[in-house]
């Protein structure tokens, strides 16, 4: 298992490593000129001083220099800082954003792993009934609604119609912290966020029952005179669970993707906001540090559901 | 155990329950959403807008009344000027710092020395440079001698927000643009004290109890950052702030909607055409006469604005400044094509794409760009709308070594005309061609450059408008621009707010709004 672990943990630094030099050229490969990030636009400088700030800021060196003299700060945590945050070192402000981003992608996850497999149970269980039908029409709909679509949906219905949620941050303005004030803020976009997943993670673990529904040990089982209850939640649903944990494993990636587009819609102070204001701004140390603080999320998340699914699954060996 | 468990209870009850509702009456508003706002722009040296909330904590010397008529005394109680425009006199209120500490003249003079370095990252630097001294003959005086008369330096003053010698004095100016004091703990003589700042979420100030114009009616002010107006606006809606900028679109669904009241004003900005004067495209004036005559200006006003805009015939449309007599410019696509024809259009560039940039992103600007650019392709000039995030329209144009001027052969944008029409002088004077200014068009008129020394330089007030007026001739003949109109801009308040002013000044103001006398029911 330890072998196995360094392995994949070695595998990814390297996908990191391909990923800092792909952000790095694609920063490189926008119009404009890096050095615009620095100066103030409506007090432009002279050739000469500008032509000192970029030789200050190594802004005059080939693009490979200028790779590794970023790489070697990185390595030992400086990531430089940020050009709109005058004075703001760019690692703390990234790592500040990652809690509430956990918050809100937790929060989602959880309601959705909860929900999509309590539904696909549901589901599988009355198969062809009305409420299976319904959860099919709800799978579809959830499957094929982008996360911006249903913030902006339910943003505009929860909160500017029905008036039941706060309309964005993460806490009242002003109001000293209280847990309660936390979840009314975070239950509108954590449910919308979860939608997509639930629906998902329904249709998957609906399907994967119904093939486990259908083994023989199933069957004996229920011979045997075991609750038909005990049967499906025992029996039936762990085994239907495998694929299932798979599919939540790869949807991380996708969920941070959209509570990027949540956090923009309901102005959650974490980790996607902060990217897309970073490149609103060209904020480029800290759209280096954040994609990559990203990336190794990814990565450790993946080795964690490889690690989960050989503890739900005692047949899989990980380190085979 | 017992114990534990019933402490453990108590503090998650208290966890839960929290004092989220406070008691004290507190203003929440959206005060840096749109084209006035300036979200994040702590240092009031380095900011071009914003000044509407920045001065709800820091005070200028003078400032505008809320009609932006006429200029009155804020930090300064009376101001006066010698005969020949070269000395103003600012006789000094009586205030504190909100630390404690007394203000005082030499305030003014380190204030105004920094704003006039460029090393502090002033974006007064230039506009300020008329100022050859300001001497400070007692606590209560501050002197300030010019070079030459400048007609727009008491409008510059009244954006200069006079900060605490006290606090900023040790640092180098280098240090100062980019202290994290703007956004930690300044001090200011406004109604309102700096409280806290939770990174890109909002602004907290509290009351100063000892203001000079009486402790300010509500308890705390506060100013939420928005990603853009509509997610402004759906906090409006639910009842979480009590103001926003509005878009003209918004700002109708607001109509017979008794919670709140829509105020609407001009934006002061006129939105225009520019043609790159480095390019021999446009070198022709009956080429940039038959843009003005294929732009039915009158049917987007009407059609894409609602009505709310005033077509501009030159950089502005107060009426005391545009003089009788000056082409209209009618939409007559027939007549544009026949000057295309005299000028030899085909020949210089016929249906070859012409690239428009804009630095623009709303839908209301998309649609205006879209029916432009069908009303051009009539009379045979293809342009191409291009809308860009601002640092990339800044870079293209601003550039000075390798600036390609093809990729901006032409530009759509703004810039403020009042409350002192002055403002126009740094983006058409040729002396203001980038890096010196902000003429990025590369606009060249030894007329208009003429035109705009007399009127900066006239020292007679019955003057004044005169010269401003052959100004306006000199644009609405040569056009540098083809100058479409002046929008009106809005902003939506709760019913809730009790003498609430708001005007959609340029840049925010500032202006008198008497943020102390703000009160909610």
């Amino acid at each position: 298992m330890t072998g196995y672990l360094l392995r994949r943990l070695g595998v990814g630094i390297l996908m990191l490593l391909a990923l800092s030099v792909l952000v790095f050229i694609m920063l490189r490969l926008t119009p404009g000129d890096p050095i615009d990030a620095y100066i103030n636009p409506s007090a432009p400088m002279s050739p000469e001083a500008l032509a000192e700030l970029r030789r200050r800021l190594g802004l005059d060196q080939p693009l490979p220099v200028q790779y590794l003299a970023w790489l070697r700060a990185a390595a030992v945590g400086d990531f430089g800082f940020s050009t709109q945050r005058s004075g703001v070192a760019v690692l703390p402000l990234v790592l500040d954003r990652i809690w509430p981003t956990v918050l809100l992608m937790g929060a989602g996850l959880a309601i959705a792993i909860v929900v999509g497999i309590a539904a696909g149970i549901w589901g599988a269980v009355r198969r062809g009934g009305a409420s299976d039908l319904a959860l099919s029409i709800f799978s579809s709909v959830g499957i094929s609604s982008p996360p911006f679509l249903t913030g902006l949906l339910g943003l505009w219905f929860f909160s500017t119609q029905l008036r039941v949620a706060p309309s964005g941050g993460m806490l009242t303005p002003g109001a000293p912290f209280s847990l309660w004030d936390l979840l009314g803020h975070l239950i509108l976009p954590a449910c919308l966020l979860s939608i997509g997943h639930a629906a998902l993670i329904m249709r998957y673990m609906r399907s994967s029952l119904l093939e486990v529904l259908g083994q023989d040990y199933v069957r004996t089982a229920r011979a045997k005179g075991v609750r038909e209850v005990w049967v499906i939640l025992k029996h039936a649903t762990r085994n239907a669970l495998l694929p299932v944990i798979t599919l939540i494993g790869s949807t991380i990636g996708i969920a941070i993707g959209g509570a990027i587009f949540l956090e923009s819609v309901f102005n959650w102070p974490g980790m996607g906001l902060l990217l897309v204001n970073a490149v609103n701004g060209r904020d480029y140390p800290v759209i280096m540090c954040a994609t990559l603080v990203i990336g190794a999320c990814v990565i450790v998340v993946n080795i964690l559901t490889d690690i989960t699914y050989a503890a739900v699954d005692p047949r899989i060996k990980v380190a085979a | 155990m017992r114990n534990f468990g019933c402490l453990t209870a108590v503090a998650i009850c208290a966890a839960l329950a929290g004092p989220a509702l406070a008691q004290d009456k507190t203003i929440t508003g959206a005060f840096d959403v749109g084209p006035g706002g300036f979200p994040k722009g702590f240092n009031p040296l380095a900011v071009t807008s914003g000044f509407m909330w920045l001065k709800t904590y820091y005070e200028p010397l003078v400032v505008y009344d809320a009609g932006l008529s006429e200029l009155q005394g804020a930090l300064a109680s009376e101001v006066a000027i010698s005969e020949d425009r070269k000395t103003y006199t600012f006789t000094l209120a009586e205030e504190t710092w909100h630390d404690g500490e007394a203000f005082t003249s030499a305030d003014v003079k380190f204030t105004f020395d920094l704003a006039r370095n460029p090393a502090a990252a002033s974006v007064f630097a230039g506009r300020l440079s008329a100022i050859e001294s300001v001497e400070t003959p007692d606590d209560r005086t501050a002197v300030f001698t010019l070079t030459q008369p400048d007609a727009q330096l008491l409008t510059i003053i009244g954006q200069v927000m006079i900060l605490p010698e006290h606090a900023l004095s040790q640092m180098a100016p280098e240090s100062i643009a980019t202290s994290d004091w703007w956004s930690t703990s300044p001090v200011g003589t406004g109604p309102f004290k700096f409280s806290r700042y939770v990174t890109d979420q909002y602004v907290e100030l509290v009351a100063d109890e000892d203001y000079r114009g009486g402790r300010p009616k509500v308890d705390r002010l506060i100013n939420r950052y928005f990603e853009n107006s509509a997610a402004a606006v759906s906090a409006l809606r639910a009842g979480e702030i009590q103001f926003t900028y509005v878009e003209p679109d918004d700002a109708r669904s607001f109509d017979g909607n008794d919670a709140f009241r829509v105020i609407e004003g001009p934006s002061w900005v006129v939105n225009y055409i520019g043609f790159n004067n480095e390019l021999d495209l446009w070198d022709d004036v009956r080429v940039r006469q038959a843009v003005m005559h294929a732009i039915d200006r009158e049917t987007i006003v009407t059609a894409l604005y609602g009505g709310a805009a005033e077509v501009a015939n030159c950089g502005y449309t107060a009426e005391a400044l545009v003089p009788g007599g000056i082409e209209p410019y009618p939409y007559d696509p027939e007549r544009a094509k026949a000057l295309l024809d005299e000028a030899g259009w085909d020949e210089t560039n016929g249906s070859a794409p012409i690239q428009w940039l804009t630095y623009y992103g709303t839908p209301q600007a998309a649609n205006v760009m879209a029916a432009i650019q069908a009303m051009l392709a009539q009379v045979g000039v293809n342009v191409v709308p291009r809308a860009l995030d601002t640092p990339t329209y800044n870079s293209i144009t601003y550039k000075v070594d390798g600036a390609d001027p093809a990729q901006f052969a032409l530009n759509y944008g703004g810039l403020t005309f009042g409350p002192n029409p002055a403002q126009l002088n740094v983006a058409l004077n040729s002396s203001q061609i980038p890096p010196a200014g902000q003429n990025i068009m590369r606009v060249r008129s030894e007329a208009l450059d003429g035109a705009f020394a007399a009127a900066l330089g006239e020292t007679d007030d019955a003057q004044a408008n005169t010269r401003w007026q052959e100004v306006c001739r000199v644009m609405n003949a040569e056009l540098p621009w083809a100058t479409m109109w002046v929008a009106n801009r809005y902003g939506v308040v709760s019913s809730d707010l009790v003498d609430f002013v708001w005007t959609p000044a340029p840049g925010g103001g500032p202006y008198a709004d008497h943020p102390e006398l703000w009160d909610i029911r």
